[in-house]
């Protein structure tokens, strides 16, 4: 992994652009850049939570295992997006789902722990992490839930009186 | 002595026995006259022969919920005001034949459409009051535009002669001193009728109704300084005897749009059958349905347009579901839209202060009552700033 | 910038609004399980010539017997010879419409209701937002945009529908592409053959970066996507006058006479389908208003 081209790939993330220099020293130091190809798997449901990944380009898909139904994708994260939030929230404790990429695309990953220790010792840097984190929580919240109104259901689908 | 004669803008008198003479030469004129009778313990607008028929001596006392016919010993014949018809009927029928579809040709035939015979009755309506001339003149602007006109509707409408006849007694649940339609009309009628102990005053509004009185069988008089003043003080009583009150009805648009959440509205729902009694009776509703009638061949295809309203559960069905489920959310629909948006559609306010959607409600709901009260304590204004006080 | 607040442009072709014109049904394109477009031809050569319709507006089609449907025109605007409906089959009249046989009669009233004002929009960038059978009748307007892509800055199409089965007009994505418009697609449940994105519609918007001082969006769909659109059109600063919705409500007339489309002091049929963010805020949010 070449330190510059991580170096300039961090600087493209956004809200990397906003921490000051000391902040952002610190959490290159954790960081690392990651290639994969499609089809290939990041992690699976019940992995220990080692990396938060933030997609850079390509795709990559949260999928769940139903038993009957097979691996069930709920959701993609497009470049820009952050796969393995859990990671960095205390009170989770392994992958909530799987995550597999569906083009060939290019992550930077952080170290999860060392996300977390950094936090503890600047609070400053770590609640902007956490700020950064509850938004994607928030966003993704919205996004289940408007997936599970299922909003395009139609009468004409058999449910409901009209049906 | 220079000879009376009779022109526009004046006001004679005549006996009320001439009332009669009236009948008949309306009737020698080519109209339909029509009027209000009595039938099945309430009044009723129905076809007129003689002034024996209308509701002499008769009166009423109407409250919410409640109308009891009265009869007295009065000789008055239009001292009973409304009863649960109004004068729409007329110019906008219940149902109507819109057009026929004919199937013509085999396969991949087409339609031949012919529009719906127009019988154009001439009606001559006597004992229109001043809030039901104001609500024809409100249907006007609904069925009458600019960009299209119902030709049904105009053509009733251009063909009638109107006879007001204004208020001495109002009903006890009429306010239309507070919507600025009556007592008295001041516009937009062939003749205007005030009724006093021996005479009608009858004011001249149109050439038609010029030529109405210019036979001789109607002998009349000017009218007398003495019956214009009777006239008068009448008219201020009336005025004084309103059984409700509801000011300032132009405010009620920010304050009823306003207020879409009050509690009111809930509490309301409660009592509201959502009968669709009130829209049937007001004499400005206008909300109409269209159904294609056929028999099982279906070569032959009527197109007909009926009455709806608001509060029939479908009325607001969409492929998605219903957008108004619920009677609060069509009882809010109907008030709002009566008392509010109207203003926003046509420049008036939709209410002529008649009180036939309150003496005619099976639950007895007083809609003055419950406008009152919303505007009485605004939750929330338009777009979410503090809610406008009367 | 002040966008002309949306009102119907053309009245209708016939000699009165309640009577239908005829047209021949010559041809039916599927485009999704339960989805067509009707592509309709009327048969007086002078009507044929003469009508024109604006983006937005729909047209009221009738099957003699079995009632009228309003449905948005999806077609071209300047190829109003064969006019296109696309349409969900929902009751009675979608179905009879279904079971029409090509050069079969249908009636047509209209086109009415008010327009998206993309020519109005020169030098703008556009974001059409569209879940399922919203994208339909912003197509005339796409088509529009690639007809005139000179005209306008940035565009963006994003668009979503509930599996990647549902999604309309999937053959013509990249030649929209090719025009120069972006295209965002999405579903919100995937299958074993969709390689695409997985979300909402909403959530498309994080992709782009949006001048707000220049930006229109206009924005059709399942209601509760709408309102999420203009929330994340509102967050991004851009002006309430400057976001077009198009609403859908029970239609009889199609010109604001039977009443059954109010909403507030509005006839969804006549002074919309189209309104700005700014005419609906008061009521955007009052439940079964």
């Amino acid at each position: 992994m070449n330190q510059k081209e991580l170096m300039s790939t961090l600087q493209t993330i956004p809200w990397f652009q906003e921490i000051s220099p000391t902040h952002f020293e610190k959490i290159a130091g954790i960081a690392g850049l990651v290639e994969v190809d499609a089809k290939q798997e990041l992690f699976r449901e019940g992995d220990p939570e080692d990396y938060l990944y933030i997609v850079i380009q390509g795709r990559i898909a949260i999928e769940m295992f139903v038993p009957g139904r097979g691996r069930v994708r709920i959701y993609t994260a497009e470049p820009m997006d952050v796969v393995g939030w859990s990671s960095v929230i205390p009170v989770v404790r392994q992958r909530t789902a799987g995550a597999v990429a569906v083009l060939p695309s290019t992550l930077v990953r952080l170290d999860a722990l060392g996300l977390r220790q950094i936090g503890e010792e600047d609070c400053a840097l770590g609640y902007i992490v956490m700020r950064r984190m509850a938004n994607v929580v928030a966003s993704r919240l919205l996004t289940t839930r408007l997936q599970l109104l299922d909003m395009f259901s139609h009468p004409s689908d058999g449910e409901g009186i009209y049906g | 002595m220079a000879e009376p004669f009779l022109e526009i803008g004046t006001t004679i008198s005549i006996q009320k026995t001439e009332l009669d003479h009236l009948i008949t030469r309306l009737a020698h004129m080519g109209y339909q006259v029509v009027g209000p009778r009595v039938k099945d313990h309430t009044l009723v607008h129905a076809p007129l022969k003689a002034a024996a028929q209308l509701p002499l001596g008769f009166s009423s006392h109407q409250e919410p919920g409640k109308f009891t016919l009265l009869k007295g010993n009065h000789n008055n014949y239009f001292e009973i005001t409304t009863g649960p018809q109004s004068w729409k009927q007329y110019f906008f029928p219940p149902k109507s034949e819109m057009m026929k579809f004919q199937k013509v040709g085999g396969d991949h035939s087409t339609w031949q459409v012919t529009d719906a015979a127009q019988d154009a009755p001439r009606y001559a309506m006597l004992g229109v009051r001043p809030c039901d001339l104001a609500a024809i003149e409100i249907q006007d602007k609904v069925f009458m535009r600019d960009e299209w006109c119902d030709p049904l509707y105009r053509s009733r409408r251009e063909n009638a002669f109107i006879v007001t006849v204004n208020c001495n007694e109002p009903c006890g649940t009429c306010f239309c001193a507070s919507m600025g339609t009556g007592p008295k009309a001041t516009a937009g009628f062939d003749l205007s009728l005030t009724e006093l102990e021996n005479n009608f005053l009858v004011e001249i509004g149109s050439e038609a109704g010029r030529m109405a009185l210019s036979d001789e069988t109607i002998a009349w008089q000017p009218a007398s300084a003495f019956l214009l003043n009777a006239a008068k003080k009448e008219l201020d009583a009336a005025i004084q005897k309103m059984g409700r009150q509801l000011p300032d009805p132009a405010a009620l648009v920010d304050q009823l749009l306003g207020n879409l959440d009050h509690p009111r509205w809930a509490e309301v729902a409660g009592r509201c059958l959502s009968c669709a009694s009130c829209t049937q009776v007001c004499p400005t509703c206008f909300c109409w349905d269209v159904t294609d009638v056929t028999l099982l061949p279906m070569d032959t295809i009527t197109r007909v347009r009926q009455w709806d309203s608001c509060f029939n559960p479908d009325y607001s069905y969409v492929a998605h579901g219903n957008t108004r489920p619920s009677t609060r959310s069509r009882y809010r629909q109907w008030l709002t839209h009566k008392f509010a948006s109207w203003y926003g559609q046509f420049g008036s306010s939709g209410c002529v202060g008649c009180g036939r959607c309150i003496t005619w409600c099976p639950a007895g709901i007083d809609h003055v009552e419950e406008i009152t009260a919303i505007r009485a304590t605004a939750v929330r204004g338009a777009n979410g700033k503090e809610g406008a006080n009367s | 910038m002040t966008l002309p607040t949306p009102t119907q442009t053309t009245t209708c072709h016939s000699q009165h609004p309640m009577t239908p014109l005829w047209a021949e049904l010559v041809d039916v394109q599927a485009e999704a399980p339960g989805v067509s477009t009707y592509w309709l031809k009327f048969k007086d050569a002078g009507i044929r010539e003469s009508y024109s319709f604006e983006p937005g507006q729909f047209n009221i089609l009738s099957v003699p017997g079995y009632g009228e449907a309003a449905i948005s025109i999806s077609s071209d605007m300047t190829s109003p010879e064969r006019i296109g409906h696309t349409i969900r089959l929902a009751g009675n009249v979608t179905n009879a419409i279904a079971r029409l046989n090509p050069n079969d009669t249908l009636g047509v009233r209209g086109p009415f209701g008010s327009s998206w004002p993309i020519k109005a929009c020169k030098g703008k960038d556009i974001y059409m937002a569209a879940g399922g059978i919203g994208l339909p009748p912003l197509r005339p307007v796409i088509y529009h945009i690639m007809q005139n892509r000179s005209d306008f800055g940035e565009v963006v199409v994003l668009y979503g529908a509930r599996t990647p089965a549902d999604l309309q007009f999937t053959a013509e994505y990249d030649s929209w592409r090719a025009a120069g418009i972006k295209v965002l697609v999405t579903v919100d449940r995937a299958d074993e053959s969709w390689d695409g994105t997985v979300g909402v519609v909403p959530l498309l918007f994080y992709h782009l970066r949006m001048n707000p001082l220049n930006s229109v969006a206009f924005t059709c769909g399942p209601e509760i996507m709408m309102r999420f659109v203009v929330y994340e059109a509102l967050a991004r600063r851009l002006p309430e006058e400057n976001i077009f919705v198009s609403f859908e409500r029970n239609m009889k007339c199609g010109f604001g006479s039977c009443g059954h489309c109010q909403l507030g002091p509005y006839f969804v049929c006549k002074d919309g389908p189209v309104f700005t963010y700014q005419q609906l805020q008061p009521y955007f949010n009052v439940e079964n208003f």
